[in-house]
């Protein structure tokens, strides 16, 4: 996965290339798709501030470090202003979500009701440290000999140290709370601050406790998400709110390669928005499309039940279960069908003419979502062949250079089209979620002319990129690849410029109500 | 000792020595007929002046190993009719839940004065069974004709 995402993300800044200058990258064969790389890997905060298309948003990616950074200048910050230690102020800054304006002015107001609503204490003399204290007793434990070494914070209330520091790593290790940790005693809400900490515990806790609080920072904050990727540290910055969403789809890429929607956290999903895609997904996750085909296909035993489905034959059924003979048709009792044996005189009325559109009417719902359905299978599944097909393309090209004596930067157009493959993979599978949902109209069907015409040049690429290896040599394939290559990558750039505008514009006509739109007979089959 | 243990027979000596009024809080004897720290059986009166006033409930107390790190766990027997009484008798309430409010330096005493005051007031927050938590948002009269019947049949001594 790590690897060919690694990919991914060049990719991107390729397209970034093409809008910039779009003439710049059949100009060269060696210089295709490589000069933009190193980019990304020189600026450690991917900075993409430049001018955006419409399905593009800013973000930024920060590495641990800088988060800790941030953390630590605003504290600094705090603790400069308000003129309290920096670990009173790390706590008031997490009390308010690292709002820094909205601390220092509710400080300034009232700030003795900010320190207990954070569980700061107002007394600020003592020096906390473990000391012995004469006739102590820990509540704790009830033990009592003499020097028997303590801790109390600035509330006085103290307790042995392996009580204290039994109650800390509970705290840390098995509930993960760093943060809000209280004083042990009960009712007292005085937060302990992570010097007190660090007095008690273990270099190991303390790690532990650092990272949840570095975690927290980063939860608190609605513009900051940790990449999704297994193993990856880094944060990203995207100031898409979560009430946008219907209008945007934050498409974000890590440093990771991992490309990921910043709204939903999900594998980027382009062009479909946050919503339908849980949506989707749950209408492919649960059942409901089983008792769709269920109430297409069969009828039920009129006296016991049992569901049946006619694979042939005429109206008289006798049910195998409870051997109850009846009439397909109009579902009556086959003893009372008079005289029209084997014609059922009953059905054209109403109710038989109501049952029947019912059953039409789910067997074409059940056919549109399958139609929608197997598409978007389909690109899933090349989607995740795309480690197969990167790894061939690795082994392809050492041949390649082995074979036709090319140099490895001559050869790399086979990664270039490896990468646009499996971003178009990507996108298409998505068109088809989101094509589900839209109701027919003009729009859609630009916008299935836009997926039918991306969907055949990365067919025809992906055909091309199929071929042995020693026609791969060939100089007028290399250009045809290439050329189809930069095609694919610029048809969906336009499907998600299209998409992304009508979006923000919100000119899309979703449909929830899926049999009433498919009146019309659903969208056209494509070849 | 483990910790545990010694805390336990230390609020045990504390108990013995005073505790709060109409209350009763001892350790269960097991099948061999030896005390079992980990397990109290306790009685929490009605408080005055409330509709629970004379009514005696029994509750059995029961500690993990890793107490006082972990909270107790309080079982009305039978179980009680109240709306943060689980149908199993399990009592939930803040101070017992290590997630929430429970602290280490929380004694017996205090435990069975916090449910005592639960007795009286619910927290309509987080109901644990559906027909005392209905019954008394929907039905006072009719809920405290209820808890008065609960309280003619647990009268203290």
């Amino acid at each position: 996965m790590d690897t060919d995402d690694d990919f991914m993300s060049n990719v991107s800044s390729d397209e970034d290339m093409i809008q910039d200058d779009s003439d710049n990258e059949v100009s060269g064969d060696e210089d295709f798709g490589f000069d933009d790389e190193p980019d990304v890997y020189i600026d450690s905060q991917k900075d993409v501030e430049k001018k955006k298309a419409a399905y593009e948003v800013n973000y930024k990616v920060y590495q641990p470090s800088d988060v800790q950074k941030q953390q630590d200048d605003l504290v600094n910050e705090v603790n400069m202003i308000l003129d309290i230690s920096r670990e009173e102020a790390a706590i008031l800054l997490r009390h308010f979500r690292w709002n820094k304006e909205r601390l220092i002015e509710d400080y300034m107001d009232r700030p003795n009701q900010v320190l207990d609503a954070a569980g700061l204490s107002q007394s600020s003399v003592r020096e906390l440290k473990i000391r012995s204290v004469p006739g102590f007793a820990c509540d704790i434990c009830c033990e009592d000999e003499p020097g028997l070494e303590s801790f109390a914070l600035k509330c006085g209330h103290r307790y042995c140290v392996d009580c204290y520091r039994q109650y800390l790593s509970q705290k840390i290790l098995g509930e993960g709370e760093a943060a809000r940790i209280q004083c042990p005693s009960e009712g007292c809400n005085l937060i302990i601050d992570a010097r007190s900490l660090d007095i008690l515990v273990t270099p190991e806790l303390t790690e532990r406790y650092h990272e949840l609080l570095h975690r927290t920072y980063v939860e608190d904050k609605d513009n900051l998400k940790w990449c999704p990727a297994p193993d990856c540290e880094n944060v990203v910055e995207c100031a898409v709110k979560k009430k946008d969403l219907d209008r945007i789809v934050p498409a974000v890429a890590c440093l990771c390669g991992h490309r990921f929607c910043f709204g939903c956290a999900l594998n980027d999903h382009q062009p479909a928005p946050c919503e339908l895609v849980k949506r989707w997904l749950k209408k492919c996750a649960d059942d409901s499309e089983t008792a769709n085909w269920i109430s297409a296909n069969t009828k039920e035993c009129p006296k016991c039940n049992s569901t049946i489905e006619k694979n042939g034959g005429c109206n008289h059924m006798t049910c195998r279960k409870c051997k109850h003979e009846f009439c397909w048709m109009c579902m009556g009792l086959w003893s009372e069908h008079g005289t029209s044996w084997y014609n059922c005189n009953r059905y054209e009325e109403k109710s038989g003419v109501e049952a029947r559109d019912a059953q039409a009417r789910s067997r074409i719902s059940l056919e549109r979502y399958l139609h929608y359905y197997n598409r978007y299978a389909n690109h899933e599944q090349s989607a995740r062949l795309d480690k197969d097909i990167y790894h061939k393309t690795e082994k392809k090209m050492v041949q390649l250079q082995k074979e036709s004596g090319m140099s490895w930067i001559e050869v790399q157009y086979l990664s270039a089209a490896s990468q646009a493959l499996q971003m178009c993979r990507q996108t298409l599978m998505w068109t088809y979620a989101f094509a589900f949902y839209l109701a027919r109209n003009n729009l859609t069907e630009i916008f299935e002319d836009n997926q039918k015409d991306l969907e055949m040049a990365v067919e025809a690429l992906s055909e091309m990129f199929e071929r042995p290896i020693t026609s791969l040599a060939d100089p007028k394939l290399k250009v045809e690849i290439m050329d189809k290559t930069s095609y694919c990558n610029k048809r969906r750039v336009i499907l998600l410029e299209d998409t992304a505008q009508n979006l923000a514009e919100g000119r899309w006509t979703f449909n929830t109500d899926l049999i009433g739109s498919s009146s019309n007979g659903g969208p056209s089959v494509r070849r | 000792m483990s910790l545990c243990q010694n805390r336990l027979q230390e609020e045990r000596k504390q108990w013995r020595k005073d505790h709060p009024f109409g209350f009763y809080a001892k350790p269960q004897k097991n099948a061999q007929g030896v005390l079992d720290l980990k397990v109290w059986e306790c009685g929490i009166p009605g408080k005055e002046k409330t509709i629970w006033e004379g009514g005696l409930f029994k509750l059995i107390v029961t500690f993990p190993d890793e107490y006082p790190t972990k909270p107790p766990k309080c079982k009305f027997v039978p179980p009680l009719f109240h709306p943060n009484v689980y149908p199993s008798g399990t009592v939930c309430l803040s101070i017992l839940n290590e997630e929430e409010a429970w602290k280490p330096a929380i004694t017996i005493k205090q435990i069975l004065l916090g449910v005592q005051d639960l007795l009286d007031d619910p927290n309509p927050e987080s109901p644990a069974q559906a027909e005392a938590y209905n019954m008394y948002k929907k039905d006072r009269a009719q809920y405290e004709r209820r808890i008065r019947q609960i309280v003619r049949e647990n009268q203290a001594p």
